[in-house]
């Protein structure tokens, strides 16, 4: 089934020149939104790494620093 | 009391002769209709014309519009709206991609972007800005966001193709709000972002960030990650002038 998209007000199926140039700035947004998720990912870990050297909770750490 | 000032407003009779003063106040009633401000400025104050003067009203047919005159200049009639829509409430329905031309101009700087829709998931909805028909989908928007979920507030700072306005709720529509600054500028284009979902009850969206290209841009366009979404935009320009 074609990908539909609303051109100014229109909504229509996708041409296949459209449809490939979308799924391409399909797998470039999802890369992006990936690599985004990894960061978040590793600068949380990084921070409960250092709060479980110091035993404290996150909770207990946000009382203290806020 | 000005040239335009009543004193009476007159009833004739029947058989009455009638003055050259008695038919000008006839003539001078009711607003006079002009092709243009050309032809508006050429009907007064000449010979056999009337003196313009505090009070006159004028209709112009180019533009539509009803302008009055306070004695130095024409002026419009009513108060200037601090919002125009510009791109009337559309809708769309199990799209994968919407495209927005021709909204940005120079008549306004900075544009306001209102969006209600469901998506088939919760991916992230993303928005590229747009010039000929053509997104810029290079790597050159600069974003800084928060994200507030429940007690949980979250940051990020990331380079991307796109910018993100926003995710698809599960328990009723995301409502996104984007205002816009300078997108017709030859300049950087700056956006604010602020998202509501309904995730678990309640998320919050923010993101502030630019498109560093010093580009005029003419559009957006809206595309979710992944799946589709359906709802309705509507763009409004931000008056310039009170």
């Amino acid at each position: 089934m074609a990908l539909k998209v609303n051109d100014n007000g229109i909504d229509r199926n996708m041409t296949k020149a459209e449809e490939a140039a979308h799924l391409a700035s399909l797998e470039q947004i999802q890369n992006e939104a990936t690599a985004q998720a990894e960061a978040q990912a590793a600068k949380i870990a990084a921070r409960q790494a250092v709060l479980d050297k110091l035993g404290l909770t996150a909770d207990e750490a946000t009382a203290l620093f806020g | 009391m000005g040239a335009n000032a009543q004193t009476s407003v007159p009833t004739f009779t029947a058989g009455e002769i009638l003055t050259a003063a008695n038919m000008n106040i006839s003539a001078r009633t009711g607003i006079p209709v002009f092709a243009t401000t050309v032809t508006r400025d050429a009907a007064f104050g000449s010979t056999g014309q009337k003196t313009l003067a505090e009070g006159q009203f004028a209709y112009l047919e180019d533009s539509n519009t009803t302008q009055y005159y306070d004695g130095a200049a024409w002026q419009p009639v009513g108060a200037t709206p601090g919002f125009v829509c510009v791109k009337a409430e559309t809708s769309f329905s199990g799209v994968s991609s919407i495209n927005v031309d021709n909204v940005f101009s120079a008549t306004y700087t900075n544009y306001l972007l209102n969006v209600i829709y469901d998506g088939s998931g919760t991916a992230d909805l993303t928005m590229r800005m747009r010039v000929g028909g053509v997104d810029t989908s290079t790597s050159t928007y600069n974003r800084q966001g928060i994200d507030a979920n429940g007690a949980t507030l979250t940051s990020f700072r990331t380079t991307s193709s796109s910018f993100t306005i926003g995710a698809g709720s599960t328990n009723g529509p995301s409502t996104s709000q984007v205002n816009f600054f300078m997108p017709f500028v030859v300049d950087q284009t700056t956006i604010q972002v602020y998202n509501f979902r309904s995730v678990s009850n309640g998320y919050i969206f923010f993101e502030a960030a630019q498109q560093t290209g010093a580009t005029s841009f003419d559009g957006f366009s809206l595309i979710p990650a992944s799946g589709t979404i359906t709802g309705t935009y509507s763009v409004y320009g931000y008056s310039k002038t009170v």
